[in-house]
Order: C-alpha cells, then structure tokens, then sequence
C-alpha cells in the first residue's frame, strides 16, 4: 500500500432543518491508501451515505453545511471542503466516481445507455463523440457485458437490474478515476447478482488499483473485498482496523451486534439471530455520553456522563467504547463472534 | 405501439360516438316541431312533406342511424335559424380566425408558461419563485372573461396602446392572445415547476451531478426533457381551456371565429348550429387529445417500446 | 480521561428508553391547523373570504334598494355615497345587485360543489373499494367522459334545459364530479391495502361500514383540500355561463352576467364592469390560496 489518496479529517456535517440542526456527521476521520479497500459500515441513518457524499460535494448546501474545523484531503492536494462547485465539477466523473445503490432509478430512463457513459467522457477528455462512444463500448465489455455495441443503444428499462448496476459502474469508471465510491452497491438487487456484482468490482479494483470506498450495512459484502472497515454509529466512527481486526478481534458492543446479526453457516441452525434493540438517537440532539449507551446491554454510569474517545487496542485498530479503558470490567464477547467462531 | 394507439383510437370512436348520440336525443327531447317558428304556421299537409323530405316520418332509430350516417360524411345539418346556411359552410367561414386565435395563443402559453415554471424549480424558495407563482395564481384566479373586457377597456380604450377589437392586422392579434393566454400561462407554469423539482430530487439527477456535468448541462440534457413528459398530458384539457376561451375572447374583442358564432347562436337558440358546433368542438378535442397521447408515447422510451402506460 | 474513579465503572441502571425522545405530539387537525395559521397568504384568503360571505349575506339585506326595482330616473350614476357602486341603465342599484349577485353564485358554488362531491366520492370510493371488474368497468366509463369536452356538454344541456339556478346546478353535477371521483379512488387504492382495513375486513364489517368507517374519514384530508378547489371551479362555471348568456338572465343577478353587463357598457360607464371584477377576482383568488394553504398544511408527507 503507498500514499494516501484520501484524508478526512474531523469531517461534521449539519443539514438545517426546519425543525433545527441534524448533526448527521459528527467529527469522522480516517484514511484511504493507494490502491486499498475501505468498507464503512452501520445501519442506515448513521451518516455513512451522508459522509460518502460530501467527499464528492453532492448533497446540496443549504440544507447541508460543511462544518469549520472540517478537512477532506483528496490526492495530496486538493482541499474537497474548501472547493468552488466549478472546480468540483472538474474531479467529479474525472478524478472521483460514483456509484449509486439502486439502479433502477440511477439511470435516465430517456436517455440510451451509450449516451449516459460518454457524457463524462465528453466532458472531462478531449475526445470526438464517437471516441467516446468507443470508449463506453470497452468499458461495457471491461464490466462484463455481451454485445457492448448493441446495449450503447438500448434505454435502462430494456436492462435487468444488474445489468443497469454494471452499467452505472462503467459510468463510474468512465474516466479512470483515482476514488471510486460504493454507496450500497448490491442492496437493491437479487442476493445472486449481488454476489456477480461484488465480484465485478473485486476484478475491477485488482485491475485497475482504483482505490474504492465501499459503504454497506452488508457485512458479506465487507468480508469479500475490504482492506479496512471503519464502523460508524450516529456520525461517529466507533470503531476501526484491517478487517481481520474487525472480524476477529472486534472491541466494541456495536460491532458485536452487527456481526451477531448476520447468519453463518457454521452455527447452530436453531441459534436465533441477534438483533440489536431500539433505534439510533435523535441527531437532533445527540446523547451526552456515548451515544450507544442507550442500547448497550453493558452500558455502565461512565458511558452516560462521558463520550469515550478511542482506545488503541494495536497499529490501526481503535475502538470508541470504555470497556477498553484499564478499569474497567473484564467483558466476555459474546458467543459466536470473534476468534472462537473463525478458528 | 400500435397497440398502444389502437386502443386510444378505439377510445377515441367510442367517444365521439356517445356524443353525437347524446346531441341526437337531445333534439328529439326538444318541444314544438323542428323546423322553428315559420313552420308552425304552415298547412299540415306542407308539413308532412317537409318531415318526409328530412325523413322524420320514419321510426326513431331508422332516423338515429340516418343521422349519424350523415354526421360520419361531414353533414351536421342546416341552421335552425337561417334555413339557408348549412353549420359546414359556418365552420369553413369562421373557424381560421379562431384556429389562427388559438394557435397564437397556445405558442404564447407554452413559452411564457414553462419559462416561468422553468425560473421558478431552479430558483426554488427565492423571489424569483414566489413571484412567478404569485403570477400564476393570478393567472388562475382571474378567467378570461374578466381579463378579456379589462384588456380591451384599458390597452385598447383608455390607453389607445392597441386596438380594442375587430381583426384586422396583426396589432390586432396581441391583445386576444394576451387574454386567452392568461390562464393556460398559469397551469402550465404550475406544472412544469413541480414537474422540475419532481425530477431535480430523483437519484440520476444525483448520477449526471456525479460525472460532473455542469449545472446547466444538468437542466438541459436530464431534467427538461424528464421533466416536460407529463406536461405533454395535459396539452388534452389545455386546449379546452383554449376554445371554451375563445368562446369568450372572441365575442369581447368582436372577432368573426367560430366561438363568436356559437354565443350568438346560443343567444338565438339555434338549436342544429349548437349541436352541429358542439360536435364539430368535441371531434377536435378529441383529436387533440388522441394526438398528445400520441406523441406521449413517442417521446417516452418506456411506452414507446412496450406499448403499455 | 484516567482520572475517572472506579465507581464510574459500575453497571448502569436500565432507566431511560431509547426510544423516548419524543417531540410534543399533535393529533393530525392540530398540526394542520397550526401549520395553516402560520401561513399568511391562506389565512389572508381566509379571512377576505369570510367578508366577502358576511357582505353577500348582510349587504343587500341592509341597503335601502333591492337588486330588481328600477328606478328609471336615476340610469347610469357614477358612484357615491347613496349608490357606493353607481347604477346600471334600468337605475338599479349596483351595490345591492353586486353583493346580491355574489350570494348567488356563492350559493350555486356551494351546491355544486357538494353535489360533485358526494358523487365524486361514491363513485370514487365504490370503485376503488370493490376493485377488480367493478372499477374496472368504472374506470373505462370515466375515460370516456373525462375526454368528453365538459363545459360544451353542459352548455347544451342548458341550452335544451333552459337557463337557471336549477340547469346550472344539474349541469354541473352531471359533468364536473369525474376530478373528484379519479382523486378519491386513488386514494382510497392506497388505503385500502394498509393493516386496519384489512383488520375490519377479517372481523366481517360490511363494505358500506369499512367505507363509511374507515375509509371516508381518511380521505377527509383530501376532500377539505378538494372542496377549496371545485367550489372556485362552480363559480367559475356559473359566471362563464352567465356571461355567453346561458346562466342567470337578469333581472336576477349573478357575477357572471353582472360582468358581461358591464363588459357592454364598459367603455362609457367603466365602474358597471369594474366591481363585479374586483369582486369576482378577489373571490377566486382567496380560494385559490386558501387550497394551496390547506394542502400544504393537510399533506402528511410534508409534515416535519
């Protein structure tokens, strides 16, 4: 792995609403490396989607605001957070792609295919239309599609819906971009595709060494192609590290939960699947304490008073939760989880 | 395709068909005897002559069919009033001027409708907004019939700006068009706005910003073309709108069209002009709208394709 | 941060729900009612409303002429203090026939509109509830007359009825309730498929109970909107009647053929066309906001 491609820094992101201030991020660092895969996962509304976005600058401001304090550093040089629209337009489809989580509706339903992939390529490469034409044909075959020159001319609803989400990661990779962002690439589509599409995408990434940002809830998803995982809950990262970290040696009662929700193989068929009880805060008003607190069935009288700040547990792995404080009680993880389970 | 337009035709058929029934029993519902006042004092035997000339002699449903033969050939019947004058030669006569009336003003909503419709999703919740839906909602508010007097009285009167009435030349075409553009400015503004900002908060918008189209590429090539789809719908009641307008427009202004004739056969009650007008009204709209359903289907991929809606 | 003390340490008690936080609660009129009075321009339309009602009503009632005698020395006054409108060419009295003309096309307004409704509404509710064949044989009946040019079937019906309050009201009850039913029915589709019908339906409650129980008062949102939006429509339709001569006929006023009146004379005697219009005018507008007030503040997916 070599030189970080992305920086984020403290990032707080705050919509204003009607009803007052969603601090939907809320001070979320971490780096992507060359070449590395970084999977960002927790349920939806934890600011993941939200935390995604603004690295491209699409989310509307207003309602959004980019806090003071907040730093996205892309490629060594560009400051995202302090960029005109103008100058976004000029890393967004060139030097960062995007792709969207339902591609039913992703796609201009009045406008061929071929049209909607050369549109960035026109926009950002000095090339003639029918270059570019060219282009979206290898880059339909490059994502895995028969007869490319035929689907340049067909509309997304003569397409299946993985055959639209292949397209719109032919769109993404339109101009060979340095990022490329995932947000919820498989959850709208059937589980067998779901696997053909993160296989795609694995292809890609050991082709192309674009360097991808993956947001999901999918811990599946997470396992097959991640480098690294961060966790997030109520914009805030709880915890990170390599995903054998994440995997193995989880440290905080969010993740525990996360991995008890997801079915295995190797346990007991009659095992009930965990879920986590109640729902995330009000980022309206967010907690005092830790903002798990309110669900963690370890949750002590320090966790309500005090945001914990992240303990290092070793390089790379940290984990936000006063159970790794040195005073704090022994905690045995629950079954099922963690070496035990894999080893 | 086809099948999509076959079954608009059918409907269209059936359509017209329910009305020219409709318009045929409502004559027959029509008291004293249908030749108006000159044939009441006719002897009885000229009468009868007369009745089996037009074959209203014959059983009802023989003179049902008789007259919907002749409507299907384009005979809709000589006047009530004017014996003289078949309701053909009526339309020939006066429908240009309100064919040109109405064409000029719907070019005239069009363009003023989804510009203003256009400003005001783009400039959504800034003045530019508020003020062009407050002129919308004036435009709503206030029909043609209140609009076409005051324009006369004051551009064309007090002000002497333009010619009050009569159509002579072009000066004398703004001021009608103004008018019965008024409200279809308004509905077609309102719609395309909520057309706009419906399209501006779907995912591809989001999918066109990330390739990093510039804003105005965004509004061009993804959102006007998506977002005037569904006003190609309401082209149908819009140009309802226009020749109930007319109807209007032309009797203040003194225009001699066909919405002129029918107020003043309204006002003599010449009862086979209404009906034959009224026909020759509904045939139109109906065509109208059997085309824009038409061309509905030819701008959206999805039915062109599939033939469904 | 280590210098937290070890009973900090301690389990904490289970006391709060994490799912407690909650903002004041409103029941759905409240919330509405709040959201509408907060709204300057529907509650300006409200408000002129209102007058406009009070004075159709109390207006003729206490002026010193009614709307028919004529008085054939005083034709074609301008304005003042005994006439506050002037008077037209028979003399009569413009203040009185204007307010007196407003009450009537109010009053067919009103009628109409509910008419439309209760039509709309059946029709609607019936064919959505029962479904299947049912609303689809509805449905093809509605396409045909929805593309039926409606003003010029009623202009006929009149015309072979003889103009009136009556024909007026007929015509538009005939014609005018397909919006209503088309809106209603979809709503109702919507409806019907949620948990608490289906409910009702297991239990055996008839379809005119399920109807009238459960589904009516859940689109009583939308017909409050509907109502500020058919009873400008009604009025409208009178006074355009009226005004191509096949409404109200005078001597009986209505705004409609008070304006066409002064369309007529408009160029001598400007004040006969100038307060039918401004009347008329300021009638359909506050409706027209007052819908779009109530629409904003009924429409549950806007609620924040």
């Amino acid at each position: 792995m070599g030189k970080p491609i992305l920086e984020v820094n403290n990032l707080r992101v705050s919509f204003k609403m009607y009803a007052g201030e969603v601090q939907a991020v809320r001070g979320v660092s971490f780096t992507l490396d060359k070449g590395e895969v970084l999977a960002i996962v927790g349920e939806s509304g934890c600011g993941k989607s939200v935390t995604a976005q603004t690295i491209m600058r699409l989310i509307p401001s207003p309602p959004s605001y980019i806090k003071e304090g907040s730093s996205i550093l892309f490629d060594g040089k560009h400051e995202i957070s302090k960029m005109s629209e103008s100058q976004m337009q000029n890393i967004r489809g060139n030097e960062m792609g995007m792709i969207f989580q339902d591609p039913m509706t992703s796609l201009n339903p009045t406008m061929t295919v071929g049209a909607q992939i050369s549109e960035g390529i026109l926009k950002h490469q000095k090339k003639s239309k029918s270059e570019a034409m060219k282009r979206a044909s290898e880059l339909l075959t490059l994502v895995g599609m028969s007869n490319a020159d035929e689907r340049l001319h067909q509309y997304p609803h003569e397409l299946s819906g993985g055959m639209r989400q292949r397209v719109m990661i032919a769109l993404s990779l339109a101009c060979n971009p340095k990022l490329l962002i995932a947000d919820e690439p498989t959850t709208a589509l059937d589980v067998t595709i779901q696997a053909q599409i993160i296989d795609l995408l694995r292809d890609i990434q050991e082709k192309t060494e674009t360097s991808i940002i993956l947001i999901t809830h999918d811990l599946g998803v997470v396992a097959e192609m991640a480098h690294k995982v961060i966790v997030m809950y109520a914009g805030k990262v709880v915890e990170r590290g390599t995903l054998e970290d994440i995997f193995y040696n989880p440290r905080h009662p969010y993740t525990w939960g996360l991995l008890r929700s997801v079915p295995r193989l190797d346990s007991d068929k009659n095992a009930e699947l965990d879920s986590i009880p109640g729902t995330p805060p009000d980022l309206y008003a967010p907690p005092v304490g830790c903002a798990f607190a309110a669900r963690c069935p370890y949750a002590m009288k320090v966790c309500k008073e005090i945001d914990p700040e992240h303990f290092h547990v070793n390089d790379g792995h940290s984990a936000a939760c006063w159970l790794n404080h040195p005073e704090a009680p022994e905690v045995e993880m629950p079954v099922g989880i963690g070496r035990g389970a894999h080893g | 395709m086809l099948k999509y337009v076959l079954r608009r035709f059918v409907y269209m058929v059936i359509t017209l068909w329910v009305i020219i029934t409709a318009t045929f029993f409502l004559m027959k519902l029509l008291p004293g005897n249908p030749f108006g006042e000159a044939a009441a004092k006719m002897p009885p035997e000229n009468l009868a002559i007369l009745k089996a000339q037009y074959g209203l002699d014959k059983p009802e449903w023989q003179q049902y069919l008789k007259y919907l033969g002749n409507v299907v050939k384009g005979d809709l019947g000589v006047s009530y009033q004017f014996p003289t004058r078949t309701v053909v030669e009526v339309i020939k006569q006066s429908f240009p001027a309100s064919l040109e009336l109405g064409i000029e003003s719907l070019a005239l909503s069009v363009i003023v409708g989804l510009t203003l419709g256009i400003i005001a999703a783009l400039r959504h919740n800034k003045w530019q907004d508020y003020s062009s839906m407050f002129i919308a909602l004036i435009g709503i508010s206030i029909p043609s019939f209140v609009v076409a007097p005051l324009l006369s009285l004051y551009v064309g009167n007090k002000w002497g700006i333009l010619p009050p009435g009569l159509w002579e030349g072009p000066e004398n075409r703004i001021l009608p068009a103004i008018a019965l553009a008024f409200g279809t400015i308004a509905i077609l503004a309102r719609m395309m706005r909520a057309s706009m900002l419906e399209v501006a908060s779907l995912d591809y918008i989001k999918t066109a910003k990330s390739k990093g189209l510039a804003t105005g590429k965004i509004v061009v090539s993804h959102m006007l073309r998506n977002a005037i789809l569904p006003i190609v719908t309401i082209l149908g009641p819009i140009a309802v709108n226009v020749i109930t307008g007319t109807l209007v427009v032309e009797s203040v202004f003194v225009i001699p069209g066909l919405g002129y004739q029918f107020v003043s056969s309204i006002t003599t009650l010449d009862y086979t002009m209404i009906t034959g007008l009224t026909i020759f009204y509904a045939a139109i709209l109906i065509v109208v709208m059997f085309l824009t359903d038409i061309v509905y289907g030819l701008v959206d991929p999805r039915i062109r394709m599939s033939g469904r809606r | 941060m280590d210098m937290i003390s070890k009973d900090q340490f301690q389990p904490a008690e289970k006391t709060t729900n994490a799912n407690s936080i909650v903002r004041p609660s409103l029941t759905y009129w409240q919330d509405a009612w709040r959201r509408l009075r907060s709204n300057k321009m529907a509650m300006t339309g409200l408000i002129v409303l209102v007058i406009m009602t009070l004075l159709a009503i109390f207006a003729p009632l206490f002026s010193k002429f009614d709307y028919e005698t004529q008085y054939l020395m005083d034709t074609d006054l301008k304005p003042s203090w005994t006439h506050f409108f002037g008077t037209d060419d028979f003399g009569r009295d413009l203040w009185t026939r204007v307010w007196w003309g407003t009450r009537i096309s109010l009053f067919i307004g009103l009628v109409a509109a509910t008419l439309d409704l209760v039509i709309g509404v059946l029709y609607g509710g019936i064919s959505a509830y029962f479904g299947g064949k049912v609303d689809n044989v509805m449905q093809r009946v509605i396409e045909i007359i929805y593309s039926i040019p409606l003003l010029l079937l009623a202009i006929i019906l009149i015309v072979f009825m003889g103009p009136g309050i009556k024909s007026i009201i007929i015509a538009y009850a005939i014609t005018g309730w397909v919006g209503t039913a088309r809106l209603v029915r979809g709503q109702i589709l919507l409806l019907k498929e949620q948990e608490f019908v289906l409910a009702a339906r297991t239990l055996g409650a008839k379809p005119s109970r399920i109807i009238l129980q459960h589904l009516i008062p859940n689109v009583i949102g939308l017909i409050v909107v509907q109502i500020t939006f058919i009873v400008p429509l009604a009025i409208f339709f009178e006074s355009f009647l009226s005004f191509i001569g096949v409404g109200i006929r005078p001597p009986m006023a209505s705004l409609g053929n008070l304006i066409n009146d002064g369309a007529h004379y408009m160029r001598y005697q400007p004040h006969r066309i100038i307060y039918p219009t401004i009347v008329f005018s300021m009638i359909l507008l506050s409706f027209n906001i007052l819908g779009d007030g109530l629409r904003d503040a009924l429409d549950p997916k806007m609620r924040k």
